[in-house]
């Protein structure tokens, strides 16, 4: 028969610390919150005594659920942490917990416990928990509670311990917070900081940011909104280990985080956040990667992390969004252990200031899967970089791909599925882009493609356009010196040429007509539309030698097409994004590569 | 017989050699050292194999950098050249011996798609 740790009750009412005590469950409840995940209230007994304040953590709720927690079950309380409410009754959070006895097998109540009352302690027994009650351990008898903590979470115990800066309320895990308690201070480290971002909309403007935060038992996220910003953002390094006290906690909003915690924090008024000069106990970050390998059976949209090596790194480009912000852009080549390859998109500043050389190991926190052209990464603002991390699983990989992995090819996982449309590069000759219908989806089809100009139409190639800045509008000719725009609605003594070229381009299985904008019908006749513009209106001649010298040249096209209809009529239009020369070097590896893919098959 | 720039020219390098001897070649290769009579001169190919070029004649220029040679392979696995080219990087783009010796397998590997005779001498 199961021995139950005699005065585990009394010591846990009290406050002190008593890890690994056996305890029998006598009733649980479950109690539905207005918003959130249901909590379970349980009642233990140690055999004399019985409790009802413990309160299961939330990230236990399965066990109950699973009905393992059944009343006269016997457990071992692994984990917990003791909160004071305001009147000052103690509940005892379970963080962790094991059933050593299903209910079926422990025979019924153990002992003839009595309800423990605060005052039993002075009275009937006034002694201290005597040592052999507490069995299992001991040497933890009285402890402060934060102590008691320190001892299950830390790797170390550092001398002067989580006493809190200024006194007050005890240093709790990450884990234990919930919006039911507001007498604590969390020692955690910050691993991911936001920029300042602002809003304005009917009800005012304000700035907030926000932050990831990890200890030893979890981690969480944290928002300051306008003055906390002013107050903490300048403070807060990632990196470093501050001591947080006094935030409002709400449930988390998982639609904007990957933060595997139900809570989410707000600093409001009273938060208080002290750096911590001794933390180095403290975890960096924690990591849960997924193989590269596995990425293919994760879901669209799925946040992970992942450590791979840095195959290869394109050049950062710029490009406009929808809403006319210039944005930099950079992809890499990542591939770990299982040999497979996935290209990882960087935004902004991080794609700005990467430096891929010398291969680098580089964990990502919080990367966004995407099946963009089969499966790719994207690291957005919420991700964290990190390059040559201090960590085990980094120093393992740089070991496997110095020995082995450097000789491997590494099968992409981006573009393999490259019908899709999308991604970086999805190469296509211009027979697989009409034999496999790109561009007759929902959605509009990239490809990239090697191929040569055997035809351009020089008629009608340059319009006369509006000579505002950003607007490229064609004018109408009043006929009296001044065009007019209709877009901008204003007339002007002049106008700038544009050219939109219609080519048509062919390889070694077929052609196709493509439409050419400015930038890239430039690229084309390697003159730009101002000078053919001149030429056109001068010299008749040498236009139509321009013409003549781009035909058959060959290059890189980066081509978008859509099904189009017209009149009832539907039929692909390919507009070129991107013109760029043939990288010889570039070209011979991949048909080489291709080659002895299709071999192998 | 027919002159050498009639009859098919298999690209090889230098573990090649061996398997071409008393046929006619095309080997590009780096120079590596011209004799001092200017009438031989060592090639490593894509591999850093070594191999010898043998000329009827004097170079008359100097040699250096990406040379492609077309000759017969002699019984020792030299190359008697009966004429050859020097390669320039082209806009400053550096020839990729190693690139270059990839795709000399390919050829190798797969004579059925590149029938130049391969098949037939090798």
């Amino acid at each position: 028969m199961t021995k139950l740790s005699e005065g585990a009750i009394e010591a846990l009412a009290k406050g002190s610390a008593c890890n690994d005590c056996v305890l029998q469950l006598v009733n649980i409840r479950k109690i539905d919150g207005a918003n959130g995940p249901p909590r379970f209230r349980v009642m233990m007994s140690d055999g004399r005594h019985t409790l009802s304040s413990f309160m299961l953590s939330t990230q236990m709720n399965c066990m109950a659920e699973e009905n393992l927690l059944a009343p006269n079950c016997i457990c071992l309380l692994k984990k917990h942490v003791t909160n004071i409410l305001k009147d000052g009754r103690r509940v005892v959070i379970i963080l962790e917990i094991d059933v050593i006895k299903p209910a079926q097998d422990a025979g019924g109540k153990i002992g003839d416990p009595t309800p423990y009352t605060e005052g039993q302690t002075k009275a009937p027994q006034p002694a201290p928990v005597p040592e052999s009650r507490l069995p299992l351990q001991p040497q933890n008898r009285n402890e402060a509670v934060n102590k008691g903590f320190n001892r299950d979470f830390g790797k170390k115990a550092p001398s002067a311990m989580p006493s809190t800066p200024g006194g007050g309320s005890k240093v709790v895990p990450i884990a234990s917070l919930n919006p039911y308690q507001s007498k604590w201070t969390i020692r955690a480290r910050i691993t991911n900081k936001s920029s300042i971002r602002t809003w304005s909309n009917s009800r005012g403007d304000g700035k907030l940011f926000s932050m990831e935060i990890v200890d030893e038992s979890g981690e969480i996220r944290v928002t300051g909104f306008n003055q906390e910003v002013d107050k903490f953002y300048g403070l807060i390094e990632v990196g470093k280990v501050y001591y947080i006290s006094k935030g409002s906690l709400k449930i988390a909003n998982k639609q904007y985080t990957s933060v595997k915690n139900d809570y989410e924090m707000t600093l409001n008024g009273e938060s208080t956040v002290i750096p911590c000069d001794d933390g180095c106990d403290v975890p960096m970050m924690q990591w849960d990667f997924v193989s590269i390998g596995d990425l293919e059976n994760r879901d669209k949209d799925a946040i992970l992390d992942v450590i791979g090596v840095c195959k290869s790194v394109d050049e950062v480009t710029r490009l406009t969004t929808k809403t006319n912000r210039e944005v930099s852009k950079r992809t890499l080549s990542l591939m770990d252990m299982s040999g497979k390859v996935v290209t990882v998109t960087l935004w902004g500043e991080e794609a700005e200031k990467f430096d891929g050389s010398g291969q680098p190991i580089l964990a990502i926190k919080a990367a966004k899967l995407s099946d963009f052209g089969g499966r790719s990464l994207s690291a957005s603002f919420s991700s964290t970089l990190m390059i040559n991390p201090d960590i085990p699983e980094a120093y393992k990989l740089r070991g496997w791909y110095d020995k082995e992995g450097h000789t491997m090819d590494g099968q992409s996982l981006t573009e393999v599925k490259g019908a899709g449309g999308g991604g970086n590069t999805n190469w296509k000759t211009l027979a697989d882009v009409k034999n496999e219908h790109l561009g007759h989806g929902e959605k509009a089809d990239y490809y990239t493609a090697i191929a040569t100009i055997v035809y351009l139409r020089k008629e009608n190639c340059l319009y006369q356009a509006c000579p505002s800045q950003d607007c490229n509008k064609k004018v109408v000719d009043q006929q009296n010196g001044m065009f007019r725009c209709e877009k901008c609605d204003k007339e002007f003594p002049n106008f700038k040429y544009r050219l939109i070229l219609s080519a048509n381009i062919a390889d070694y299985g077929d052609n196709q007509w493509v439409t050419c904008f400015q930038e890239s019908a430039e690229a084309i006749l390697g003159q730009n539309a101002s000078y053919l513009g001149q030429l056109k209106d001068s010299n008749e001649a040498a236009f139509d030698e321009v013409f003549q010298q781009a035909n058959f040249n060959t290059f890189v096209f980066r081509n978008r097409v859509k099904l189009e209809t017209y009149n009832d009529e539907s039929r692909i239009k390919a507009t070129v994004m991107d013109v760029k020369p043939v990288d010889h070097k570039d070209y011979s590896k991949r048909l080489i590569m291709n080659i002895r893919k299709l071999a192998a098959q | 017989m027919a002159g050498i720039l009639d009859v098919p020219k298999p690209r090889i390098n230098c573990s090649m050699l061996s398997q071409y001897l008393n046929k006619a070649v095309c080997f590009v290769g780096c120079v590596e050292k011209v004799h001092p009579t200017g009438k031989t001169f060592s090639v490593s190919d894509g591999e850093g194999k070594s191999a010898t070029v043998e000329l009827n004649e004097p170079l008359e220029e100097e040699l250096s950098g990406i040379v492609e040679v077309i000759g017969m392979v002699s019984n020792r696995g030299a190359i008697m050249a009966t004429t050859y080219n020097m390669l320039r990087d082209e806009k400053g783009i550096p020839f990729d011996m190693e690139l270059y010796n990839e795709a000399l397998k390919v050829i190798h590997d797969f004579p059925q798609h590149y029938p130049f005779e391969v098949a037939a001498s090798g």
